[in-house]
């Protein structure tokens, strides 16, 4: 590039080369908030001092349904040993997840089965080594909601789309009234699963089935298996708020149904940014046998 | 440039926060908090690319013997939007890297300060692992 922007350069007059040179000039004392990616969502709600009005009403589609197109951002108590009293929810809605361990909130844990509870234990043993994500595999779908990379929601007539910055993960959402896949010896398990979506009031419903047998819902390991079902009801509560709450069913690896919930917050005037994890993944050469 | 302290101190707590092992992999699958590192050298190569950024600096020990250090950073986006690029760090630049040394092998580390000789820091603020992107909004 810097060869072909140097012939380019040589090539022309010597005024288009000034012209040229004083673009380049411009170009590169732009403040970094006027580069791409980051740019100004042009019908975003604005308060008078140009930020964007994130308490302003959750906007609504063509159809009526709330629209959650947007990108959004997980944020609320993290990190290896969070806040558990912080993770409550305030409302009587269940208790946030966090991205190492989505039971972290929930009074005795997960109740994990006998089996799920040594999956578990042995992800955890090798310091989660096989963490698909460290292996640049896909993440499971708790894992996308929680990574602190964000994620983009597309919402269309009959479809949603969620582009999940972290591994490229892309996930379609059928809401054109089509059925479940009959989970069978013949369906191809999914890393995402196979998801419809339905409106109930201003809820998006989306359950999802067909997973893989090795899912993991977190960081720690927490299994998720081809028995699994996940069922996420989305709100968007205001401009800037999305409120993504999950139960589990998974006879395979837990004991009775759980319930979760993520918090996102819109990421104003920003956009994906490329991540193709493979492209020099060298930390696993490093990784403790 | 010139000196090298390789520190294998037990020191926990006291260590650097997370490294700037973002979220692609477990912290603990690849580095040892308790080899913290501090080394001194001249950059030979940035790699801004995924999962991590990396960058290569040549370091001379006590014996006289230059060793070139492998280091890992956040990834490229979450440093991007702290305002880095790809040209923050150039070859030749002289830094001085603290972080915590790979579990096998001796050369390799995960850096969590980076300082140009001048005392300014390269891609602060890029090491709050599992943390969001953004400043909280004010409510």
């Amino acid at each position: 590039m810097r060869t072909a922007i140097a012939e380019l350069a040589t090539l022309g007059s010597t005024g288009a080369r000034r012209g040229f040179v004083a673009a380049c000039a411009t170009l590169l004392s732009l403040p970094l908030a006027a580069q791409w990616p980051s740019f100004e969502a042009k019908r975003a709600p604005r308060q008078a001092d140009g930020t964007v009005e994130l308490k302003a009403p959750a906007p609504v589609a063509a159809d009526g349904h709330p629209d959650l197109s947007g990108l959004w951002e997980r944020f609320g108590p993290g990190g290896i040993t969070p806040d558990v009293e912080a993770l409550r929810s305030t409302d009587g809605g269940p208790p946030a997840a966090t991205f190492w361990n989505v039971g972290a909130g929930i009074a005795g844990g997960l109740p994990f089965t006998p089996l799920a509870a040594i999956v578990r234990q042995e992800r955890m043993a090798d310091n989660q080594k096989n963490n698909p994500d460290a292996l640049c595999l896909p993440m499971g779908l708790m894992q996308l909601h929680l990574h602190p990379q964000p994620r983009k929601i597309v919402q269309t007539p009959g479809l949603v789309v969620i582009m999940y910055e972290g591994n490229e993960g892309l996930r379609q959402i059928f809401t054109d009234g089509r059925a479940l896949p009959t989970v069978d010896e013949n369906l191809q398990p999914w890393w995402y699963g196979y998801s419809v979506g339905r409106w109930e009031g201003d809820t998006l419903v989306v359950e999802t089935v067909g997973f893989r047998d090795d899912v993991w819902l977190d960081v720690q390991g927490s299994p998720l298996t081809g028995a699994g079902k996940m069922t996420e009801r989305f709100r968007r509560l205001d401009y800037g708020a999305l409120q993504v709450d999950i139960t589990i069913e998974d006879p395979m690896a837990y004991t009775r149904p759980f319930r979760v919930r993520v918090n996102q917050r819109l990421f104003p005037d920003a956009e994906l940014i490329e991540f193709i994890c493979n492209e020099n993944e060298k930390s696993s050469q490093h990784y403790d046998p | 440039m010139k000196t090298i302290w390789i520190l294998p101190i037990v020191a926990a707590g006291a260590v650097l926060v997370s490294g700037a092992a973002a979220a692609h992999h477990s912290f603990a699958a690849e580095f040892d908090r308790n080899l913290p590192v501090t080394v001194t050298g001249t950059v030979t190569n940035v790699e801004w690319m995924n999962p991590h950024a990396r960058f290569y600096i040549d370091v001379k020990g006590e014996d006289g013997k230059t060793v070139n250090w492998d280091f890992e950073l956040a990834s490229p986006n979450g440093l991007m939007r702290r305002g880095w690029n790809r040209n923050s760090m150039k070859i030749g630049d002289t830094v001085t890297v603290t972080g915590s040394r790979a579990k096998n092998n001796p050369l390799v580390g995960n850096a969590s300060t980076v300082t140009l000789a001048d005392g300014k820091r390269l891609f602060a603020g890029s090491s709050a692992e599992n943390e969001p992107t953004q400043t909280p909004p004010s409510q």
